[in-house]
Order: C-alpha cells, then sequence, then structure tokens
C-alpha cells in the first residue's frame, strides 16, 4: 500500500510508565482534516530517517475519533524507532505521519446493546483504549470490559486512566489486571498473577458475564497470544466470528484445520488388542475401521461421545470436541471420530 | 356497517379473522417478553418462548453468551428444544437425531453417506437465527436475526424514563407470586383495563384506595403507555424521608408496554404482567413478582404499604351479605379477581347485537389510545 506522508506537528509529547514509553499528539491541520479522520483501533504509520536511512513503523491511535490524535510509542528493545521516539521527539517537532488506516476497527453501534471484551498484552492495550473509549462514549447501552497482560505493575501503559474510565462508567465498565511477574506490592493492581488463559476466560464470562447475545472480543498482543487466545475462547463455545484480532506488526495465518502425523501404535477393543497404523490425514476412528474393527460411533462430528476412547500414551489432536471437557481431555480422553495422531506411537482403548 | 368499538369495530374483540391478523402482525413480528434474565443463568441452560407464531428459543454456550433460535429442525420441522432444560452442547432433534451446535449450524446427519447418497450440504442447513436481548433484567426475543431485528434499547428508550427507579435485576423473585390464569376476554380488552384510569376510583374503590388517583400521571411513549400515581398521604411527613424528594418517589408505576407487557412497580417490587392472545375470547396472563432482599424489605415494609393491596378480604367492593356466594370476585377483596370480573362480563356483551358502546371518558383515552397503536400495525 503506498500511502502519502504528511508533515505534523507535534503538539504534545509526554512521557508514560517512567520513560518506557511516550504519548505523542499530533496537531492536524485543517486542510488534512477529513484526511485524518479515522476509526477506533486504526493506526498511522511514522517515517523517521536515522543515520541517513529511512525507517517507517506503525502505531495505533490511543485516542477516539474526534478528539486528538494521539499514539503511544512503547520502547522496544534495540528498536531504532521506539527508542528515538521516547528519548528525543518534543513538542513542536514535525514527523512524517501516514492518514490512518487499518482492518482492526471497531465501528460503534449507538442503538445497540454490546459487551466488548478487550483482550491486550503489554501495548496491545493502545488500539484497545480508544475502542474502549469510543465504546463508552458512542454506545450507551454497552459495556467494555478490559483484560490487560503484562509483566508488572510499572508495565502497565495507561493504568490511571483505565481506573478512570472505570470509575466514571462504573455500571458498564471493568478493568483487569493480570501479571506475568508482578513484583512485591503489585499484589493490590492485579487481578490474577499469569496469563490470560482459559481459566482466566471462565472467572472473567462469570464475574462479568456477557448481555445476552451481541457479544464481541477483541485481541492485540502477539501473534502466539492471539492463537492461544482465540484457541481457549474456541473452547468455549465463541464463534470465530465474533473474535477480532491484532498481532503486533504481522498476521499470522489461522490452523484451521488440524493435521496430524503418520503413526503406528495398537488399539484394545472388547478385551482384544490390535496393531494399527494411521496416516497423517485419517482419523483413529476412520483408521480402526479400515482395518476391519467395529469401534462403537454414530454422530461423527465430534458431538455424541459414542466412538469415545483413551490414550494410555501417545498424543492426538481433536478437530472438535464437544462431548468432552477439559478434564476429560487431561485424562487422555479422545473422540475417535475427531482426532488425530500427533506423535508416532500410541496405545488406545475403547474400552473404558 | 360495522358497529364500532371507539376506534375498532367491535369485531376486533370477538373474531377469529381480527385475532390472525394481530398474530400476523402484531405478536409475530415485534419484540416479546421471554422471562427474567436469570431464568437462563448458567451454561447449556435454555428456555423456549412462544412468541406469535413462531417459537423461539434461548441458550447459553459456555462463554455465557445467550444465542436464539427458531425452535424448528430443519429437516423436518420437529420442534428440537421443550420449554426448559439444561446442560445442552448441542442441541439435537428427536426424530432423527440431525444435531447443531450452539452457532446454529448442522454438524450431524446420521448414516449420512447411506441415507444422503449424493450427498447433502449440512451448510445450508443451520438453524434459522433469532434474536434475544437484555432491557431492565428481562429478556426479550424477536424473530429476525440480530443484523435485522430493531435495537431492543431504541424500542424501550423513550418510556424508559417514566417507570421508575427499581431495576429488576437487583430484585428477587418470590416464587409463590408467579400465577397463570386464563381470562374469558380478548387480550384488548384486558390491556384497556389495565389503562383505564376512570375505573381506579370505582371498581378498585376498596382496594387501590392507598392510592391518591387524582394525581396520576400517565401518557403514551410511542406504542408504549406509562403510569405513575402516588400513595395517599396520611400523615405529611411520612412519605417526605430519606431526602429523596421528587413526585416520582414512593408511589406505583403501572406501564402498559406494547404488546400487552405490564409491569407494576414501587420502591421495592417489580411485577410483570404478561398478557397472551390463545383466541379472540381467550387471554393469558403471566405474572411474576421481584422484591428488595428480605432484609431491605423489613426496613421498607414499616415505611408503606405494598403495590399488592391489602390483604385478600379485609375490605371489597361488595359487601359479605350482598355477595353472590362464597367465589364472588366483587367480594374478594383482590383487585385483579375484580378487573378479570368486568373484562370477562365485557366479552359476553360484545356478541349482543344491542351492545353499543358508550362516549370514553377523559380517564378512558388511553383505551381510545390504544386502539390506535394496535391499528397503527395492522395497516
Amino acid at each position: 500500500m503506498s500511502l502519502t506522508l504528511h508533515s505534523l506537528t507535534v503538539a504534545d509529547a509526554r512521557p508514560e510508565i517512567g520513560g518506557e514509553a511516550k504519548s505523542i499528539e499530533f496537531d492536524i491541520p485543517p486542510a488534512l482534516g477529513a484526511e485524518f479522520n479515522w476509526k477506533a483501533g486504526q493506526h498511522v504509520t511514522i517515517s523517521v530517517h536515522l543515520k541517513g536511512r529511512e525507517y517507517r513503523r506503525s502505531y495505533s491511535i490511543t485516542n477516539p475519533p474526534g478528539e486528538s490524535l494521539r499514539v503511544t510509542v512503547k520502547r522496544v528493545r534495540n528498536g531504532m524507532v521506539s527508542n528515538h521516539l521516547v528519548d528525543l521527539l518534543q513538542t513542536g517537532d514535525h514527523v512524517d505521519v501516514t492518514r490512518p488506516y487499518g482492518e482492526f476497527i471497531l465501528q460503534p453501534a449507538p442503538q445497540g446493546q454490546r459487551t466488548h471484551y478487550f483482550f491486550g498484552a503489554g501495548s496491545g492495550i493502545t488500539p484497545l483504549y480508544a475502542m474502549a473509549r469510543t465504546v463508552l462514549r458512542d454506545e450507551p447501552f454497552s459495556y467494555a470490559h478490559l483484560i490487560l497482560g503484562n509483566t508488572d505493575r510499572q508495565r502497565i501503559l495507561f493504568y490511571e486512566e483505565a481506573q478512570r474510565l472505570h470509575r466514571r462508567h462504573s455500571n458498564r465498565c471493568t478493568v483487569r489486571h493480570i501479571l506475568s511477574s508482578p513484583r512485591f506490592l503489585d499484589g493490590a493492581a492485579a487481578w490474577r498473577k499469569g496469563r490470560i488463559d482459559l481459566d482466566a476466560l471462565k472467572s472473567l464470562f462469570s464475574e462479568t458475564p456477557p448481555v445476552a447475545q451481541d457479544v464481541h472480543y477483541w485481541i492485540c498482543g502477539p501473534a502466539s497470544m492471539n492463537d492461544d487466545l482465540s484457541r481457549a475462547l474456541g473452547m468455549l463455545d465463541v464463534p470465530g466470528s465474533r473474535i477480532h484480532s491484532e498481532s503486533y506488526g504481522y498476521a499470522t495465518p489461522h490452523a484451521i484445520d488440524v493435521a496430524g502425523v503418520d503413526s503406528t501404535g495398537s488399539v484394545t477393543l472388547d478385551g482384544h488388542r490390535t496393531a494399527l497404523a494411521v496416516s497423517a490425514q485419517q482419523t483413529l476412528l476412520q483408521a480402526a475401521r479400515q482395518a476391519g474393527l467395529q469401534p462403537p460411533f454414530s454422530c461423527e462430528s465430534g458431538v455424541c461421545g459414542a466412538c469415545r476412547a483413551r490414550l494410555h500414551s501417545g498424543e492426538a489432536h481433536h478437530r472438535r470436541q464437544m462431548a468432552l471437557d477439559e478434564r476429560d481431555v487431561a485424562r487422555g480422553y479422545v473422540l475417535t471420530c475427531q482426532a488425530v495422531p500427533a506423535s508416532p506411537a500410541f496405545d488406545l482403548t475403547y474400552d473404558v | 356497517m360495522s358497529r364500532m368499538y371507539h376506534e375498532l369495530p367491535v369485531d376486533a374483540y370477538t373474531s377469529w379473522e381480527w385475532y390472525q391478523r394481530e398474530q400476523d402482525r402484531i405478536f409475530s413480528r415485534v419484540w416479546r417478553y421471554a422471562g427474567f434474565a436469570e431464568d437462563i443463568s448458567e451454561p447449556g441452560q435454555y428456555i423456549s418462548v412462544q412468541a406469535g407464531a413462531n417459537n423461539i428459543l434461548i441458550v447459553m454456550g459456555r462463554d455465557h453468551r445467550l444465542r436464539a433460535f427458531h425452535n424448528i429442525c430443519r429437516h423436518r420441522g420437529t420442534q428440537l428444544l421443550r420449554a426448559t432444560g439444561k446442560a445442552q452442547r448441542a442441541v439435537t432433534c428427536p426424530y432423527h437425531d440431525w444435531t447443531y451446535d450452539l452457532e446454529g449450524c448442522l454438524i450431524a446427519v446420521p448414516n449420512a453417506e447411506r441415507e444422503y447418497p449424493s450427498g447433502i450440504d449440512k451448510s445450508q442447513l443451520g438453524l434459522k437465527a433469532a434474536s434475544v436481548d437484555i432491557w431492565r433484567g428481562m429478556l426479550f426475543v424477536h424473530p429476525d436475526p440480530p443484523e435485522r431485528s430493531p435495537s431492543l434499547a431504541e424500542w424501550f428508550g423513550a418510556v424508559d424514563p417514566h417507570l421508575g427507579p427499581v431495576q429488576p435485576a437487583e430484585l428477587t423473585e418470590i416464587p409463590a407470586q408467579r400465577t397463570s390464569m386464563e381470562v374469558k376476554a380478548n387480550w384488548k380488552i384486558l390491556v384497556e383495563n389495565y389503562v383505564d384510569v376512570y375505573h381506579l376510583s370505582h371498581l378498585h374503590s376498596a382496594t387501590l384506595d392507598m392510592y391518591d388517583h387524582a394525581k396520576a400521571e400517565y401518557g403514551w411513549h410511542g406504542s408504549h403507555y406509562a403510569f405513575w400515581e402516588p400513595l395517599v398521604a396520611m400523615d405529611g411527613d411520612r412519605h417526605d424521608n430519606g431526602g429523596r424528594g421528587g413526585s416520582g418517589d414512593h408511589g406505583a408505576w403501572v406501564p402498559m408496554l406494547f404488546p400487552g407487557i405490564g409491569f407494576a412497580t414501587s420502591d421495592s417490587e417489580w411485577s410483570t404482567y404478561i398478557i397472551t392472545p390463545l383466541a379472540p375470547d381467550l387471554t393469558r396472563v403471566e405474572s411474576r413478582t421481584k422484591r428488595v432482599s428480605k432484609s431491605t424489605w423489613n426496613s421498607l415494609w414499616s415505611e408503606w404499604p405494598s403495590t399488592r393491596g391489602r390483604p385478600e378480604g379485609q375490605k371489597a367492593k361488595v359487601g359479605k351479605k350482598e355477595a353472590e356466594g362464597r367465589d364472588d370476585p366483587l367480594a374478594s377483596g383482590n383487585f385483579i379477581a375484580e378487573d378479570n370480573y368486568v373484562c370477562e362480563q365485557q366479552q359476553k356483551s360484545m356478541t349482543s347485537p344491542f351492545f353499543e358502546v358508550g362516549p370514553a371518558a377523559q380517564g378512558e383515552s388511553p383505551v381510545v389510545n390504544h386502539q390506535r397503536v394496535v391499528l397503527s400495525f395492522l395497516k
């Protein structure tokens, strides 16, 4: 995409989290007002010349549309551009900036009653913060819940701002912090210790359940977090169409189908043990039937649980596993109609 | 020329043709009350609701999100789920075990290879989506999918500020006060009685006399009716407490939202009064009541009487001597029995060739206006 650069004046540059980040507000000349309209979640690209070379980086806009155009830059270790901006940029400087763009967008629904969950890790809060503020301003019947992952209290961007947001809209906005390595005295700030995982999601949804039907899940963090969180949401029946995510810098394709590996092992059925080879493309059930066995099965969709079996050794991945809960999975139960081998050897029994 | 009953022909209260038109154009097309939000409080729970011609099921997923679908199997149309239940991760039709996930996608067709040798496109056979939303702690359903249904917040938005301070979500249901009754009258007769301000001082002269009907404030907000009246001032300062001031406190709010969604609320209670037509001359009324928790209630109880009226039999429109037997509703001392009685008596007369409606009084203007609202939906 080719985007024109405009030279904008820095109206305000203030340090955040003890100098580890900087919020930069730009003056938008009236002539550029239309071009610099943005939607919550979009970013701009900033161009800087360092040592004779041009570098471009994208930063999310952290204010809702209609307010001043603000980006918040967090230091990246050895990051040429982020360190330059955080260390040196001052009010009155000129910076080359593109118009706002991006597909990670929250379009407000003023008459809707929606529940938005915003999951951010580190600087992932930046687009989410603009979105949450947009919801609270432009969707009077909607709810915004921020769930923010950071290493410790000192690293939390917009900590005070988010607290103020919660206080101002206490009946429809909550803010939760999950700290992976909380420091001494960080306890009061943290909702939980660790990461945003399945357990955290379950607590979240029972503490502040969504209102009715119209629910959206917004994720911004490293690609691995987005994948893990999408998968955890999927285990709780959240449909993919309601999950909106953006990862830092680049996008990762979603693993839609689960692939297996060629595997050999044994299967026990009605007290008889049989050797079985399963190809990477086969489910355990298909392989067993192909081998002439007659294991129980019914829906072939991972729903009914008729084909349930247990792995004594080896691993399997599921395409769908509605008939199992996490405890079953942890104990080695598999739905053979949906399970593909994930290890070269296995020992499976239907006699459970 | 057909005989008129204010704005509507008398036929509107007696004929199957009108009944069917109202089912098609009103009850099958607007948001319908489906219960209190806590009726579905944990994953897997579901309820099904009849909304005009539509039977809509609401189910909660493991993400605590509600989903609504038409309760119709895409195979042969069998109703999928019965009234209420638990523990559903998928919805299986009892007829041929077609199974849908909680997004409504058809995920299993048993023996598909044998029964559909040329294949079956499951992607085209998902459950038809409907809408569910929550307003003031109550569930409502709409037959259109979420992207096409009107906003519930907007539908009730104009009347919302006129319904008093109580949020039903913060109250606790009194199970003993859950009732369902069938009244032998057209649903509009029941609504008209509910919004008739004139009758309060007369039919209910002994049962609702703790309210100052002369000070009632009422009016329409779109298709919805709001009503408030204060308690009769008994001793000057008694109700002037807590510094909450303003004429909006310490009375009864008795709105009638469209169609047939009545509430009765005070500072401490919220009752629903849901009117469902069953036939031109038969209507179901379901009522539930929620109240502030017991400790709060005890302190309020000393302050002012319940909106529910006096204990039964204490005082009545008709004295014991004039009563026609023990079951005479007019001697019951219960204002609901009084209302139901006059509604049924009115319905009986509507089939008489001599029936002719008299002029509407000032306090009956809401009656006439409700007829206009009904007409606006039938155009």
